[in-house]
């Protein structure tokens, strides 16, 4: 198995506060690697750290082998990890379409172009992506439908459809179930089930409900006040003594 | 400018009555660009005899009606706030400062003018020119900071260059007094712009200078078009909807805010050079003045944000106001304060300005007579 990205003594310091002490985390190509902690415990931080919204104390963040902390934002994207936010982060005054066509561009033409002559329609293959994305998180129907307009849950599976368009090597999943109901829950986790066989994703999920966690992560590694204290399978995991007396309070699970 | 919207209305309703599959079938054509350039070209070509002419034969006082140097007041004002839409209306920024690409493409013409070649459509290039390449260098300063901090440093990069003008280089630009050595050539070298058209009716057009200008007017209609609905149209609203979520679908959401500044610079250019042209005069207090700044974002809030025709018509009310209301017995002393009650009529009425409660209308029409598909 090949690590698709590793972080090294990765430090992260708030003024006196350190929010990522010395993380080596790895994540293998395919898999998926949940990130648990207790709230404050450097999950988000780590994430940020990753898609280059923060900038690292010290260490390195290694993706397919090469360090990503000199690039910006949009350039991680376009090197493949893609970030599902933990609100439905979408563009809501344009349809749903509009939505996945935005990211197509993002994903067929790069960072930026100089094609502000050129009409929208002179690019089928952005639309027949667009099209493909929706259809891929079940939208399809629903296209011309204005954004904002959606139930919650699809919300939600349109922002995921939007950070997939762009095929992402490694997709960042923060909270994907936060805010939903049980019903939309169970469909988020069976996409994302779904999305992982179907496209080889490699899969880094924050999450904070235990029984999601469980059943479908390859590894998980347990995050307190900044640093992991556990990695391993599920089931290592929640035998894991540390895990217990730190987080999950000696709770049998 | 209200005659654009009588054209394409006028045109709807002619559709509709004979059938309604005419009328779906006028929608799908609606968008099209060279409908957008014909129905642009007629509003444009019939503008004169509209607000001229026509309000003439009614036996409507002189002082109440339009005269033909305000309806190229207009367009040339229309036309920077096409451009201004473009930023503010599409991108979601607030410049407060376009008064020094508006400005300096006028100084620029001006002086070129005077010193090379007083060509209009060589003023126009240079103008513009001029104003990009500000845009550009402004542009990326001011761009660093997002909102309010935006707003106000090209109001502060404006304020700069208004003083520079004013003062260390009032012996190029004559300070306060403006420049006053323009000289206009004929358009292509032998068309007077002063001179009428001799094949075309004076209740028409009647100047080769409205020529220029109305022509102007119809390319910037369709160059903003054009920009709308390539694939800058999308993503510069995406950074309008949610910049961060733009920002990680992998699009460098600084350079697409660049483009628009400079792009929307451009039309400024264009219309500070044609201002200049139809003056033969640059002065400071209607060019690289504040004020300016100001009056472009009430004439495109006016006239409706996030459309394309909705500043032309925003333009248009504004003009009028400042030029013939102000003029009125008794009223016009308070022309200041009904363009303010104006504004606010507006903003609490037609929230999404004139060209907002156009389109609602035009949908209300489409619904009556069939076109339930809206």
């Amino acid at each position: 198995m090949t690590a698709i990205l590793e972080t090294d003594d990765l430090v992260k310091e708030f003024g006196g506060l350190t929010a990522t002490d010395h993380v080596n985390l790895t994540i293998e190509q395919g898999k998926l690697l949940s990130l648990i902690g207790p709230n404050g415990a450097g999950k988000s931080t780590l994430i940020n750290l990753i898609t280059r919204m923060l900038e690292e104390t010290e260490g390195d963040i290694r993706f397919e082998g090469e360090s990503i902390t000199d690039l910006k934002p949009h350039e991680v994207v376009q090197r493949g990890i893609g970030k599902s936010f933990q609100t439905a982060s979408i563009f809501p005054e344009l349809s749903v379409e509009d939505n996945a066509t935005i990211a197509s561009f993002g994903a067929e033409h790069g960072d930026f172009r100089f094609n502000f002559l050129t009409h929208r329609d002179s690019y089928p293959e952005v639309e027949q992506r667009a099209l493909d994305t929706l259809e891929a998180v079940g939208l399809r129907d629903q296209k011309d439908v204005r954004a904002a307009d959606l139930p919650y849950g699809d919300k939600r599976r349109l922002e995921i459809g939007i950070a997939l368009a762009s095929e992402p090597s490694l997709l960042l999943m923060d909270e994907p179930t936060a805010g939903m109901s049980p019903e939309e829950t169970k469909a988020t986790v069976d996409l994302i089930e779904e999305l992982q066989e179907e496209m080889d994703l490699t899969i880094l999920l924050v999450e904070h409900d235990m029984e999601i966690v469980f059943s479908v992560s390859d590894r998980i590694a347990v995050l307190n006040r900044g640093s992991v204290i556990a990695e391993g399978t599920p089931d290592e995991v929640q035998g894991d003594p540390a895990v217990q007396e730190a987080y999950l309070g000696g709770v049998e699970l | 400018m209200s005659d654009e919207v009588g054209s394409a209305e006028a045109t709807e309703s002619g559709d509709v009555e004979r059938s309604p599959s005419l009328y779906d079938r006028w929608l799908a054509v609606r968008e099209r660009e060279a409908t957008i350039a014909v129905l642009t070209f007629v509003g444009v070509f019939l503008a004169p005899f509209i607000l001229v002419v026509l309000p003439e034969l009614l036996g409507i006082p002189r002082q109440y009606s339009w005269y033909r140097n305000l309806v190229i007041l207009a367009l040339i004002w229309g036309i920077f706030a096409i451009g201004f839409d473009l930023l503010l209306g599409f991108t979601g920024l607030l410049s407060f400062g376009h008064a020094m690409f508006w400005g300096t493409a006028a100084y620029t013409a001006g002086i070129f003018s005077a010193n090379v070649t007083g060509s209009p459509i060589a003023m126009i290039l240079v103008g513009t020119t001029a104003a990009v390449l500000l845009a550009w260098v402004i542009g990326w300063i001011s761009l660093r900071r997002g909102g309010i901090y935006f707003a106000i440093l090209t109001l502060a990069f404006g304020q700069m260059i208004y003083y520079i003008a004013l003062s260390p280089l009032g012996n190029l630009t004559g300070g306060e007094n403006g420049f006053t050595g323009v000289e206009v050539g004929p358009l292509l070298g032998l068309l007077p712009l002063g001179a009428e058209i001799a094949f075309v009716p004076d209740a028409l057009v009647e100047t080769w200078m409205y020529v220029l200008v109305g022509l102007m007017t119809v390319l910037a209609v369709v160059v903003g078009n054009r920009v709308l609905n390539s694939p800058y149209g999308i993503v510069l609203r995406a950074v309008r909807e949610n910049e961060q979520r733009a920002e990680f679908v992998g699009l460098n959401v600084w350079r697409y805010k660049l483009m628009a500044f400079i792009i929307s610079g451009a039309f400024a250019g264009v219309a500070g050079s044609l201002y200049v042209i139809q003056r033969s005069f640059v002065p400071i207090e209607n060019t690289l003045n504040w004020t300016v700044s100001g009056e472009i974002v009430i004439m495109t809030v006016l006239g409706g944000v996030g459309s394309l025709f909705g500043p032309l018509l925003g333009a248009g009310l504004y003009m009028y106001v400042a030029n013939i209301v102000s003029g009125m017995p008794t009223i016009g002393d308070f022309w200041h304060m009904i363009l303010g009650l104006v504004f606010i009529a507006v903003v609490v009425l037609a929230p999404n300005g004139i060209w907002g409660r156009v389109e609602w209308l035009r949908e209300r029409v489409g619904e009556t007579l069939g076109g339930d598909d809206r």
